[in-house]
């Protein structure tokens, strides 16, 4: 798709980017590893870009190669996109030395738009800088003898050693290759996924190969050894965390004029699973059927749209259509991929689906090599094991209820409808229970032979020693402690629903975790030793009963799973009953409440401790009313807020005086239709923060500045001096949508 | 004898020719201009002396303070005194900051106001 190069904002040129950088969310780290490729002196010969289906890479490349571009005199970037479209191979090389060829005069002139409407191969000539003039028409001239005649490797060989060639006439290049799994779909006699690896391996240039992480390196060895790509770094691309994934979303949504608030941001993100991709593709799609996404309904209705009818269905259709490209195959496809969905069991032989589908194995192989290449399901030789995607797995429903059980379109959009509102909500409690968990897999991980006070590992035991003690006192406590137990070296950590699914019927995968290791050296079966543990839910102390059902249930995991030494450990946030505590005694079973956890995560990695503290302030906020002294409340907060962090008595009046005052300021001159105070308290471990802002617009006496001082004989709007007398920093800017106080305080102790 | 005038929730009292202004909770425009009415109400009643009294004052915004800086100047047409009695914390804090200070007497409660005032106005009936 063409770029808006000009869009207001961006502040450069687009040219492949279909984002503007400032949209471009949480891949600086990709980007830099791109780019760094174009330094001179860079040791790195080459990236392979592994990357998960939906993750972007795509759009990290066209912007490696935008920010490249725009580097005057330094590596070309070269973008190339391989394609089924071309059908042969030699057709995809003559479009890879034209795309070459064009690109790289393109940037040699400083002329993208040549980029977008490449001309003819022999026009390029006339337009090659002189410097390049002479070997670039040499080139074409025997590309077309070679073209001309019967040998395709010839062919493949010469259209890829352009890189090679335009460096030893002192045109260095950087190769950004996409796609590059699609190469096995292309007829003709040359394996080009080995032709375009001996190219990277062996070109002067640095080469980045990008495509799905679980065909790629297949393709690129073409069945051999992969020495060839020992000067290459390997680089995964995944989908963006949770935060990142909120911010693209919010300043899509702002770039492109679309409503949403933090619920429906919040849902959008759990429900493309934080791709970026698909969460592009959304709000793009909400800008041009100018759908505000406010509420939960908003969004099902456009999701159902896409996914009948927009892009996410043609994203998958024609995925399909590449795995299974005759109509019967692919229905018959669609039908038992939704029988293994509905099966509850998500797993079934390969043979069974050989007889089911009725083709040959070689068949079979390739259709289920396309699923697994694309991660719509998994493929391990014996067993084919659906993805749990969500949108894979909603579009397959549909698929299967139009297309292979005939129902009737409404019927099938209406029921969808109804599903993923009625999906929504447990979404996001999902989200929130996976985002409640205790980290116990992480936990697990940092066990590495410490010793450990033996109470943080008995709940009851706790309990009796520190129950209404400080955290002061507790550490010292825990310093004090003769009976240490000393902690495995865990050496692999995994959700109990890995090694034995079932499990996911009663707790969540993040709240029950298997590990393995040795509880002391050398590594032998008598070391040998995992570890089960596992969050119950009780809001209260866990009783006997349930404390009995998880002994059992992770007693028969062991049992299943054929472990020998088993530590079981349980954790219940706020501890266990006395009987319950007996029970575990009993069985040898550790036992462990929220605050245990986190004062043992604490000392076995104190550091991560310090660093995540650091990074979460605490953070408070407030919407008030404008009137009604409503700034009292507002004062009272700041008051409370302020003693937490230890602020002096005069410090605190000082604060307080501060808010009182911007949020007069606030309702004096705005023209606030909804007439609201919004107000952030961030603390930190030195200073305290306080944003203060509201929507409207300024009146115009303080329209091009914020009010200074001056007005009624000095006898009003002294409250923004007042603000910068009592605070230490203070930064007042109008913002989007009204304005914003930002007011500092550091704490002085 | 505490009383307010009609409509005014604040309450004040008045011996001889000394006021007493009872300021509440929370000095803002509304309070403040309430503040100054009934001050005025007591100079054109012919009271030499004015106290306001901020003990119960937890919280002072600076609009109601340029209220104050009305009284002020009330109070220096018609030679009059005026004391702020009581005023601590956030609202001592904020009179020293907007330079009220400068132009009135602080006492630290009604009691220390009301004798730097009898000492005022004995002296005054003395000159005459």
């Amino acid at each position: 798709m063409a770029t808006d190069a000009t869009q207001p904002g961006s502040g450069f040129r687009r040219i492949l980017g279909r984002l503007t950088p400032e949209n471009f969310v949480g891949r600086s780290d990709d980007l830099r590893a791109l780019t760094d490729l174009a330094l001179p002196a860079h040791e790195t010969r080459g990236l392979i870009m592994l990357a998960a289906p939906a993750a972007g890479v795509s759009e990290l490349l066209r912007q490696a190669y935008d920010r490249l571009f725009r580097q005057r005199g330094g590596a070309t970037p070269i973008y190339f996109a391989w394609s089924r479209q071309d059908q042969t191979t030699a057709t995809a090389v003559r479009r890879f030395l034209h795309t070459f060829l064009t690109q790289l005069v393109a940037h040699r002139r400083d002329d993208p738009a040549l980029v977008h409407a490449p001309p003819p191969l022999r026009d390029l000539i006339d337009l090659a800088a002189p410097q390049d003039y002479e070997w670039i028409e040499r080139l074409i001239e025997i590309f077309e003898r070679t073209r001309d005649g019967q040998d395709e490797r010839a062919l493949v060989r010469l259209c890829l050693s352009a890189p090679h060639a335009a460096a030893a006439r002192g045109a260095r290049t950087v190769l950004l290759f996409d796609d590059v799994q699609q190469v096995e779909h292309l007829r003709g006699e040359a394996e080009l996924g080995a032709e375009i690896a001996h190219a990277a391996a062996h070109a002067e240039v640095p080469f980045v190969l990008a495509g799905l992480r679980r065909r790629l390196l297949d393709v690129l060895n073409g069945g051999q050894s992969p020495h060839r790509f020992e000067s290459f770094d390997t680089w995964h691309v995944e989908h963006l965390n949770d935060a990142e994934a909120r911010t693209l979303v919010e300043r899509l949504a702002f770039t492109h004029n679309v409503v949403v608030n933090e619920e429906t941001r919040d849902l959008i993100v759990q429900q493309f699973a934080a791709s970026p991709f698909y969460l592009s593709l959304f709000v793009q799609a909400a800008q041009r059927e100018a759908s505000a996404l406010t509420s939960f309904l908003d969004c099902q209705q456009l999701y159902v749209d896409e996914l009948f009818g927009g892009r996410i269905h043609r994203r998958l259709n024609a995925i399909l259509e590449e795995i299974a490209p005759e109509l019967s195959e692919r229905r018959a496809l669609i039908r038992l991929l939704q029988e293994l969905a509905q099966s509850g069991n998500n797993k079934s032989p390969a043979e069974a689906w050989r007889k089911r589908l009725d083709v040959e194995p070689d068949e079979l192989f390739r259709l289920l090599t396309g699923l697994h290449g694309h991660e719509l399901a998994s493929f391990n030789a014996t067993y084919v094991e659906l993805s749990t995607d969500t949108v894979w797995r909603d579009y397959l429903r549909a698929s299967y209820r139009l297309q292979v059980a005939a129902e009737p379109r409404a019927l099938v959009v209406a029921e969808t409808l109804v599903e993923t509102l009625k999906r929504a909500p447990q979404t996001m409690a999902r989200h929130y229970r996976r985002e409640t968990a205790l980290g116990l897999r992480d936990l697990l991980a940092r066990f590495n032979y410490q010793r450990v006070a033996a109470s943080l590992l008995h709940a009851d035991r706790f309990a009796r020693m520190y129950r209404g003690t400080d955290p002061e006192e507790i550490a010292l406590g825990l310093d004090a402690e003769t009976d240490l137990i000393r902690l495995p070296q865990i050496v692999h950590v995994a959700s109990a629903a890995s090694f034995h699914p079932p499990i996911l019927q009663v707790c969540d995968e993040e709240r029950c975790a298997v590990a393995h290791g040795f509880d002391a050296t050398p590594y032998t079966d008598a070391n040998e030793i995992v570890w089960l543990a596992a969050e119950i839910e009780a809001k209260h102390e866990a009783g006997r009963a349930i404390t009995e059902v998880w002994c059992d249930r992770l007693a028969q995991l062991a049992h299943s799973c054929h472990f020998k030494r088993v530590r079981l450990l349980l954790v219940a946030s706020e501890g266990f009953s006395a009987e319950a505590s007996e029970l575990m005694n009993e069985r040898e079973v550790f036992s462990s409440t929220r605050q245990q956890l986190e004062l043992l995560t604490a000392r076995l990695s104190p550091e991560q401790v310090e660093e995540q503290k650091a990074a979460a302030p605490d953070e408070f906020e407030m919407v008030i009313p404008m009137g009604g002294d409503a700034e009292l409340i507002a004062a009272h907060t700041a008051e409370q807020i302020a003693r937490r962090l230890e602020f002096q008595p005069e410090a605190i009046n000082q604060i307080k005086t501060a808010v009182v005052e911007a949020c007069i300021n606030a309702a004096e001159y705005s023209l606030s239709p909804e007439r609201k105070i919004y107000q952030r308290y961030r603390l930190e471990s030195d200073k305290l923060i306080i944003t203060v802002s509201s929507r409207g617009v300024l009146l115009p006496a303080s329209a091009n500045a914020a009010p200074t001082g001056d007005e009624t004989n000095g006898r009003r709007g002294w409250g923004l001096k007042l603000i910068r007398d009592l605070m230490d920093e203070v930064e007042f800017e109008r913002v989007d949508d009204g304005t914003r106080l930002r007011m500092t305080k550091y704490l002085r102790r | 004898m505490g009383e307010a005038p009609a409509g005014s929730p604040v309450r004040s009292e008045r011996t001889g020719d000394v006021a007493v202004v009872y300021a509440g909770d929370y000095l803002n425009k509304l309070s403040g201009e309430r503040i100054e009415r009934v001050c005025r109400e007591r100079l054109r009643e012919g009271c030499r002396a004015l106290v306001v009294d901020f003990n119960e004052t937890s919280m002072v915004n600076s609009i109601g303070v340029s209220i104050l800086l009305g009284v002020i100047d009330a109070a220096e047409r018609t030679s009059a005194r005026l004391v702020f009695a009581g005023a601590s914390g956030q609202a001592a804090q904020l009179f020293q900051l907007l330079g009220l200070t400068r132009h009135v007497t602080l006492a630290p409660d009604k009691q220390t106001a009301l004798k730097l005032l009898s000492e005022f106005t004995d002296a005054g009936a003395a000159n005459h």
